[in-house]
């Protein structure tokens, strides 16, 4: 197998696209936005390969505007001819179907938004030698997780001209430690470069983190405990943050999160900062209609709302401005500021209380109070006058955003973690995001 | 159309077993929001999986071409893996893994893909939430259509050739409201994805359930907090879908009592040495795979592995029997288990998964249920849920909930939440419904494995009545 094969180029796809796009006339426009991947996924258990799959694969979605009328649909781009025809072929159905429907009173039509050309092609050494890396080093310890490496691209061009080009060859290691009182430590080793000395490191440390959970966990009485949330965790809740927290649609709807803050009649903490931030370069700044993003804007400013996140179509309906959000209006890169919580003084601080490596399965328990619960998961701890006791038996939380990144809020690390998206729910993943951990005076769990 | 068999024949990729796998999906949906049409979309997606055996190792190859210099250097792709992890196998498989099988499936929908009128749909929808504006509090009302066919086709070495087709759709609605009072969502239908095509619209029943949930929303705003308190719960068969998915249907999972799902959703809390002997609920409670319904999201004639699809008990009068894994699974614990190793597409290996999980009736009608009840609540529809990796420590949120006292149906109350752990919470499960309270739906989203798979699920349940459970509101 070779990392360095690959299916699918910047100039083959705009050959492509262009023969689609010279059969428009002149009322039709069309943007066509590719999504594709070569990738190695071993799934690995007790250090062993459980399943290992490659998959190269590539589709295109084609969104289509006729006069005040648009569709849109999605097609398997293979890098042959055929590609050519089958988009024709769907591009003459459309045509019929598009004639009946209703006008689009917020339509959002093709613009020229420029040309860029973004590719970090790094060499990787191939994935037999990267996994096997993995493999054999870790044969002493019981690892469950993924392996995933290749190339990733993310491309949109349209009928006004406009073409962005990002491909990306990366890799990563998702994976967890398991001891025999099935207690866990969780880790990612990620980039675009391969550093065999630092994965070494990088399962060593694990390592040393799971030999704290050899004692007998304790089990904790519900109620609010002072907890530390280390950046793992605080990553998880802005997960979250991004389902109806920060679209300006979902707010505009009666489905957004962040309600109060938004009419004002709330605040976050002043050491709260959150911004959208493209200079961690893991996400392209176009979206699917290949608008560009500012490089840097803020979402929320010293505890107070500076933007939502506002696609075009969502700007053209409720009379906003745009400011170039996917039309999902999540996050895509997003940057919490560190603070000045210096690590070595973390427990110290934190006295009495929890410390939380990381969170899992969160979900909104009330949209209107911005309240979500979820659990602790993997490395957390009992502390007690700043020492790590032993670890817990997972806990329950329930809490609102308003306490967690407003009255709660102590500080946060003066250090933050880079952690990039390993999802691959139909693709692989782009984006990341950039967090540190944060120190709350009271948490509340409730089972 | 390519012909399978003949690919797999012009291959010569020298292995133990070869199999080749295509998946044809094709769906159309079409959304409307406050009687404006937001989208018509359709998707086309056509790819192959190739698995190689050697030597007891596995590996896949997923090309969305079918040219043969492509389909032959995927074959080439997987033949390399599996000599590369074959030093790292977690463990042998034999070609008992992958019985030969012969057959065909057809979901029962008659109205499929080409019946299929955008105008027609966007008509329908936009009607329906034209229904639902029945007040200026009344902000967002939503109409959502979709029809998914998907082909597939799985030929083998060992002489394997199963075709089978299988046509979905959904109609969702919401309506959500907003005034002084906060903001309060009703939906309908999220749940119901079924077997069917075009002929299951059914406009009067839709026109019905819009101006429902448009009535129910706007009268959940002036309802008062679901109290906190320990009382009994009555759940309706909309929300007992996802109490059955998240708190039998993935803790029963095989792979994931085996470890292999533990750094992605998680482990589970049943031990292998808990078939047979450990009490996951109350003597009402029965539980079977049964993806022989006809019409429920999930049926099919056999999974993608070859193993043929049956009806099993996986709790019998409260007593557990046997997990969710197919031959692989199966194999590695020496347990029985169903034909559910799955994939959710041409480009993802089979994994085990939940087919239709379905609580079977008992024997109680709603009056009877409603009539024990001193002092309860009876929620309806999921509106938030969250379980820890175990599967033990869960809360559901619901849309809907209304007081019982003395036996009677009274105040409706909002943002009602419960919480509990898993095995207790089944084993206070007092009272079961009866075929009347009786309701077979399916859910489109059931997310997991690494690379991560998302897969259609159906679930069946009557309205179930738990007793002494953890009950609470929203707001701070
Ligand atoms: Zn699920």
């Amino acid at each position: 197998m070779s990392t360095q094969y690959s299916k699918y180029d910047s100039v083959a796809f705009e050959n492509f696209s262009k023969k689609i796009l010279n059969e428009l006339t002149q009322d039709e426009s069309l943007t066509m936005t590719l999504s594709a991947e070569e990738t190695l996924f071993s799934r690995i258990s007790k250090a062993r390969v459980r399943q290992i799959t490659n998959v190269a694969q590539a589709s295109i979605d084609y969104v289509y505007i006729k006069g005040n009328k648009t569709l849109s649909f999605t097609l398997p781009y293979k890098a042959f001819e055929e590609d050519v025809d089958l988009a024709l072929k769907k591009l003459k159905i459309s045509r019929e179907w598009i004639e009946k429907l209703p006008d689009d009173p917020y339509l959002v039509r093709p613009a020229f938004y420029g040309i860029t050309k973004e590719e970090n092609l790094n060499a990787l050494p191939s994935n037999d030698e990267m996994l096997s890396g993995v493999l054999d080093y870790a044969s002493h310890v019981d690892l469950a997780g993924m392996f995933a490496s290749g190339d990733i691209v993310r491309a949109t061009i349209n009928s006004a001209g406009q073409f962005h080009w990002f491909k990306t060859r990366n890799f990563y290691l998702d994976y967890s430690l398991y001891n025999n009182k099935q207690k866990a430590v969780k880790s990612l080793f990620a980039g675009s470069t391969w550093d065999a000395l630092a994965l070494r490191e990088n399962i060593k440390d694990s390592e040393l983190k799971l030999s704290l959970m050899d004692r007998d966990s304790k089990i904790i009485e519900r109620g609010s405990y002072r907890v530390f949330l280390a950046p793992s965790a605080v990553a998880e809740l802005l997960g979250t943050l991004s389902w109806g927290g920060v679209s300006m649609g979902d707010h505009q709807r009666g489905n957004g999160s962040l309600k109060s803050l938004w009419e004002k009649t709330k605040h976050l903490s002043p050491k709260f900062n959150l911004t959208e931030d493209f200079s961690l370069g893991m996400s392209p700044r176009f979206n699917d209609r290949g608008e560009v993003a500012a490089s840097s804007m803020p979402i929320i400013e010293n505890g107070l709302l500076k933007n939502f996140l506002t696609s075009t179509r969502t700007s053209n309906e409720y009379k906003v401005e745009t400011n170039f959000a996917t039309d999902w209006e999540g996050m895509r890169s997003p940057v919490i500021k560190s603070g000045s919580l210096a690590r070595e003084n973390i427990l110290k601080e934190l006295g009495t209380g929890l410390y939380l490596s990381d969170l899992h399965y969160l979900n909104w328990s009330d949209r209107e109070t911005a309240r979500l619960t979820g659990m602790t998961r993997y490395a957390c701890f009992w502390v007690e006058k700043g020492e790590i006791i032993c670890p817990i038996q997972d806990l329950r939380f329930d809490e609102s955003f308003y306490s967690i990144f407003g009255d709660a809020l102590v500080d946060l690390t003066n250090y933050s973690e880079i952690i990039p998206n390993t999802g691959s729910y139909s693709q692989r993943d782009v984006g990341g995001s950039k967090v540190p951990g944060i120190l709350l005076s009271e948490f509340k769990f409730t089972l | 159309m390519v012909n399978l068999k003949n690919l797999l024949n012009s291959l010569n990729t020298e292995a133990d077993y070869i199999s080749l796998r295509s998946v044809h999906h094709h769906s159309v949906s079409v959304g409307v929001r406050n009687e404006i049409l937001e989208g018509v979309s359709s998707s086309e997606d056509n790819g192959l999986m190739i698995e190689v055996m050697i030597d007891g190792q596995i590996a896949y190859g997923a090309t969305n071409s079918f040219e043969l210099s492509e389909v032959k250097r995927c074959a080439e792709v997987a033949r390399q893996s599996a000599l590369m992890a074959k030093r790292f196998g977690l463990f042998p498989l034999t070609h008992q893994e992958r019985p030969k099988v012969i057959g065909e499936y057809k979901s029962p929908a008659s109205r499929g893909m080409d019946h299929f009128k955008p105008s027609e749909i966007t008509d329908l929808l936009i009607s329906l939430t034209g229904q639902m504006k029945i007040h200026d509090h009344i902000i967002s009302r939503t109409a959502n259509f979709s029809l998914i066919e998907t082909h597939s086709h799985y030929v083998a070495s060992n002489g394997s050739d199963v075709h089978q087709k299988i046509i979905r759709s959904t109609i969702s609605l919401s309506a959500t409201a907003a005034s002084d009072k906060g903001t309060q969502r009703r939906t309908f239908g999220d749940e119901q994805s079924a077997q069917s095509g075009l002929e299951r619209i059914d406009r009067a029943v839709l026109l019905k359930a819009s101006q429902k949930i448009a009535d129910e929303a706007l009268a959940l705003l002036e309802a008062p907090e679901c109290p906190t308190e320990t009382m009994d719960l009555l759940l309706a068969p909309d929300q007992m879908f996802l109490q059955i998915h998240e708190s039998i249907g993935h803790p029963l999972e095989l792979d994931r009592i085996l470890g292999d799902e533990r750094n992605y959703a998680g482990w589970s809390f049943v031990k292998p040495s808990d078939f047979g002997t450990l009490h996951y609920g109350s003597k009402l409670m029965n539980v079977t795979f049964d993806p022989t319904v006809v019409g429920q999201n999930a049926s099919y004639f056999a999974d993608d592995i070859g193993a043929i699809a049956t009806r099993e008990y996986l709790i019998k009068d409260g007593l557990l029997e046997r997990g969710l894994g197919s031959l692989e699974s199966q194999k590695r614990l020496n347990l029985p288990g169903v034909s559910s190793q799955r994939a959710t597409s041409w480009n993802r290996p089979p994994i085990d998964r939940m087919a239709n999980v379905n609580l079977e009736p008992g024997h109680s009608t709603m009056a009877e249920m409603l009539s024990t009840i001193e002092r309860g609540v009876f929620m309806q529809t999921t509106r938030s849920w969250s379980i820890d990796d175990y599967r033990n420590k869960f809360q559901f949120g619901c849309e809907h909930a209304q007081l019982i006292e003395n036996g009677k149906l009274t105040t409706i109350v909002k943002n009602p939440n419960y919480r509990g752990i898993t095995a207790p919470f089944w084993n206070q499960l007092k009272m079961v419904g009866d075929k009347s309270t009786y309701q077979i739906g399916g859910l489109t989203n059931c997310g997991k494995g690494e690379p991560n798979q998302v897969i259609h699920v159906g679930h069946a349940s009557p309205a179930c009545l738990f007793s002494k459970i953890e009950v609470f509101g929203g707001g701070k």
